[in-house]
């Protein structure tokens, strides 16, 4: 396994004997590397959480965003290369903005993520722009599609989108270091009935199982995709569910 | 962002590229990378294009002709603006917005080509909220006006028709500027732009004062758009007053000129029409104002004779 | 319209924009008007789109039988005037594009995203525009008529009522008359919807085309009407006078 694995992951689009691609798997492990990052979808609205590694008190936590807006009404959270994850987000940001543009409605939900993963799997190619390499990073992303709104997830979807350009539709999913003890939380947990105050609640438990600090308003990240806003949690909202995670 | 940095390669490059090229198209500079699928403008072959653009305005007539005003007092800013467009002598519409609202933050005014107004100030909208995106902060009032003017001057010579006013409140205060397609872009505290703009700056000039409050401002605003509509053909429709303070926009109100014309209305009746050529005096007379006209009356022949006010 | 020296010695290409490489004559003018009426009414939960069938240049007709309103998607009419050559570029260039938002996005293009995008596709030719003159017709997505109305480079405004082509300038006048409602632009806003059930629209919308066909000559032959509602699209076709 070893010496066909040294063969053939040298690039990025050469296919083992077995049939599978290396970097591409490589790069989703790179992800196992990153801090945990997790999403619930409810009916009201989808909540993002993501652990801050504080790795020195001379770090200023403020300018680790790892849950990002992409438009008013779609945000995503990440794992793994952060700056991939810019990449990605910028590229999102601007085929929304450009779907706006040309049809003055918001770019449905799915077909954002899908021009997410057109770039995840983009890597390869010729050119000054293209990547070389697959992004080494995943992202939740949280959307809500306006003329959904009647359907039996109140118009809210979650997606997952790895490095080799594959979307989920989830309801709840977590990514990152702790994502395997925190999704078989998620899974064990999770009901299509939840308000978004106890999806609140589960995903603060859920990320303080599986963290190895102790949580606190610096360490993690909070924030909340619901119409019209997407918003991100201050200290104080963080701090308030955290004391009711308790 | 990498895609939109400003490329101004398209300035050192003629109007008209080579013959020997299949295409012929202008790079967008502002929308490459923005648009996917609009990236290019198509440009006619032509020896002349100044004058093919001429001919083209002739032909197919875009629409035109406005009175938009700001300025800024005390209490913030006041837009107003009437709603008419015309193509040629045809009024094409009485219900034109020409105040676009850019952000909650920031609108933008249309005079001249309503396409390429609303063209272009939907494209510095959506660069607005990319730089918001990126920065978390929103765009300052001279920031976006630049951007708006930047892309103009890009287009420099090429027939673009716009003279507009940005306005917003950022962290500096109200900020006002105006931006035409000849690529200028003042700061300042009171414009007037479009085809009535002289018969608005008159009324205005004469009513500002800074410290107006905002009912006294969004009036005079309103009045000056009423007057110009009244004296300039292409100026018309409804008169649209917003008001721009430290929590954004709001609009003050939309009010018909048909009924603004009973507020308004300067002239009194003369005694005898015939004597002044039928002139508009005599023909929309508010009758609730009898009582006054009749005092008035009694003064005018005190001291001003009608042949005076002939003139 | 006047006609134009060519770049270079005898090649030049108005379809630049498809890069097909043709040599023509060295002088050039681009645009003819082929004439015709388009209209559209839009009511609380209908809207019509409609237009006569005839085709002409110059002092000639070239065709009766000419259909100038199309259905872009399920929610979508559209009705050109002006030059019919442009006018079908245009038309077979949406088209595509409405195939591409559904491959995009996994459902028809709406009313109001059609809109946008012809705005845009108008404004991509603001140097060398389409001399076509445009009325979009559609449910919006309450189920609420919509008529949009553009400029031959793509300023556009949401209404109740257009009508555009040769006829403009007759019929406008009567529809003002007869629907004009309170300005949208006026504070406290009223609803400005038409006042007239489809049945009353239906007979406005003929009637304008038969005045139109006394007076114009470029107005005549038939007058196709799309009525479009909750129930989907029906087509219904009155004969206007020949002469």
């Amino acid at each position: 396994m070893f010496q066909t694995r040294s063969e053939y992951d040298r690039g990025v689009n050469t296919f083992s004997p077995e049939g599978r691609l290396f970097q591409v798997e490589y790069a989703i492990e790179a992800i196992k590397l990153g801090s945990t990052a997790l999403a619930i979808s409810t009916k009201h609205g989808i909540v993002l959480a993501v652990e801050k590694r504080i790795t020195s008190p001379l770090m200023e936590p403020s300018s680790m965003d790892k849950i990002m807006e992409i438009d008013s009404h779609c945000a995503c959270a990440v794992s793994g290369l952060t700056a991939d994850a810019k990449t990605m987000v910028e590229h999102g940001r601007v085929e929304s903005q450009n779907h706006y543009f040309t049809f003055n409605e918001p770019m449905p939900v799915e077909s954002l993520c899908q021009t997410l993963c057109r770039l995840a799997m983009s890597f390869g190619g010729e050119g000054e722009k293209s990547m070389s390499r697959p992004f080494g990073v995943a992202l939740l992303v949280a959307g809500f599609d306006e003329e959904d709104k009647g359907n039996d997830v109140g118009g809210y979807t979650l997606y997952h989108v790895d490095p080799s350009g594959t979307k989920t539709k989830c309801r709840a999913k977590s990514i990152g270091s702790g994502s395997e003890g925190a999704q078989t939380s998620l899974n064990e947990e999770y009901r299509e009935d939840l308000t978004l105050e106890e999806a609140e609640t589960m995903a603060m438990s859920t990320l303080k199982a599986v963290m190895e600090e102790k949580v606190n308003v610096k360490n993690v990240d909070f924030a909340v995709l619901k119409s019209p806003k997407f918003q991100v949690y201050d200290a104080k909202k963080i701090q308030e569910i955290i004391d009711r995670a308790a | 962002m990498t895609s939109l940095n400003l490329d101004f390669s398209v300035l050192d490059r003629p109007v008209r590229k080579e013959a020997d090229e299949l295409t012929s198209t202008l790079e967008n500079d502002v929308l490459c990378g923005i648009n996917t699928h609009d990236q290019y403008f198509t440009i006619p072959r032509v020896e002349d294009f100044s004058r093919f653009q001429k001919d083209v305005v002739e032909h197919v007539k875009p629409q035109h002709g406005t009175t938009t005003l700001g300025f800024i007092f005390e209490h913030g800013i006041i837009i107003a603006v009437d709603s008419r467009a015309s193509q040629g002598p045809y009024i094409s519409s009485q219900t034109v917005k020409k105040v676009i609202e850019i952000n909650p933050f920031l609108l933008g005014t249309m005079a001249g080509g309503a396409a390429d107004c609303q063209f272009w100030q939907r494209n510095l909208g959506i660069q607005c909220r990319l730089h918001e995106l990126e920065t978390g902060k929103r765009i300052t009032v001279t920031g976006a006006s630049k951007l708006l003017a930047n892309t103009l001057y890009g287009y420099r010579g090429r027939g673009l028709s716009m003279g507009t006013m940005v306005a917003g409140w950022d962290t500096t205060g109200p900020g006002l500027f105006y931006v035409d397609s000849d690529g200028t872009r003042l700061k300042g505290k009171r414009f007037s732009v479009g085809s009535g703009s002289l018969f608005a700056y008159g009324v205005l000039d004469q009513g500002f004062r800074h410290d107006l409050s905002i009912k006294e401002a969004a009036e005079l605003g309103r009045r000056a758009i009423y007057h110009a509509t009244f004296r300039d053909a292409f100026s018309g429709g409804t008169v649209s007053v917003y008001h721009v303070g430290p929590d954004g926009w709001t609009k003050m109100s939309g009010t018909d000129v048909g009924e603004l014309h009973y507020e308004y209305y300067p002239a009194d009746a003369v005694e005898n029409p015939e004597r002044h050529g039928g002139g508009e005096g005599d023909i929309f007379v508010p009758k609730k104002r009898e009582h006054e006209q009749n005092r008035e009356d009694g003064e005018k022949k005190k001291d001003s004779s009608p042949e005076a006010m002939e003139t | 319209m006047e006609t134009y020296d060519a770049v270079g010695e005898n090649n030049f290409n108005p379809s630049s924009y498809h890069g097909n490489h043709t040599k023509q004559h060295a002088t050039w003018s681009p645009y003819d008007n082929n004439g015709g009426t388009v209209m559209a009414v839009a009511g609380e939960d209908y809207v019509i789109c409609a237009a006569d069938t005839r085709m002409s240049t110059g002092y000639s007709i070239m065709t009766r039988q000419y259909t100038k309103v199309d259905e872009m998607s399920p929610k979508t009419l559209m009705a050109s005037a002006g030059f019919m050559a442009d006018a079908a570029t245009l038309k077979k260039l949406l088209k595509g594009r409405c195939d591409q938002y559904q491959f995009a996005n996994n459902k028809p293009i709406g009313c109001v995203a059609f809109a946008q995008m012809l705005s845009n596709t108008l404004y991509m030719r603001r140097f060398f525009p389409y001399y076509a003159f445009n009325i979009v017709a559609g449910l919006d997505a309450e189920g609420k008529g919509a008529v949009f109305t553009y400029d031959a480079v793509g300023s556009y405004e949401r209404t109740n009522y257009s009508c555009q082509g040769s006829g403009q300038q007759l019929i406008m006048p009567v529809l003002d008359n007869q629907l004009k409602t309170v300005s949208p632009l006026v504070l406290p806003a009223v609803s400005s919807a038409t006042p007239l059930s489809e049945e009353e629209a239906i007979d406005l919308i003929k009637d304008c085309f038969a005045t139109a066909g006394e007076r114009d000559i470029y107005t005549g032959d038939a007058v196709e009407l799309f009525v479009m509602n909750k129930d989907g699209i029906r087509k219904e076709t009155m004969p206007l006078k020949t002469d």
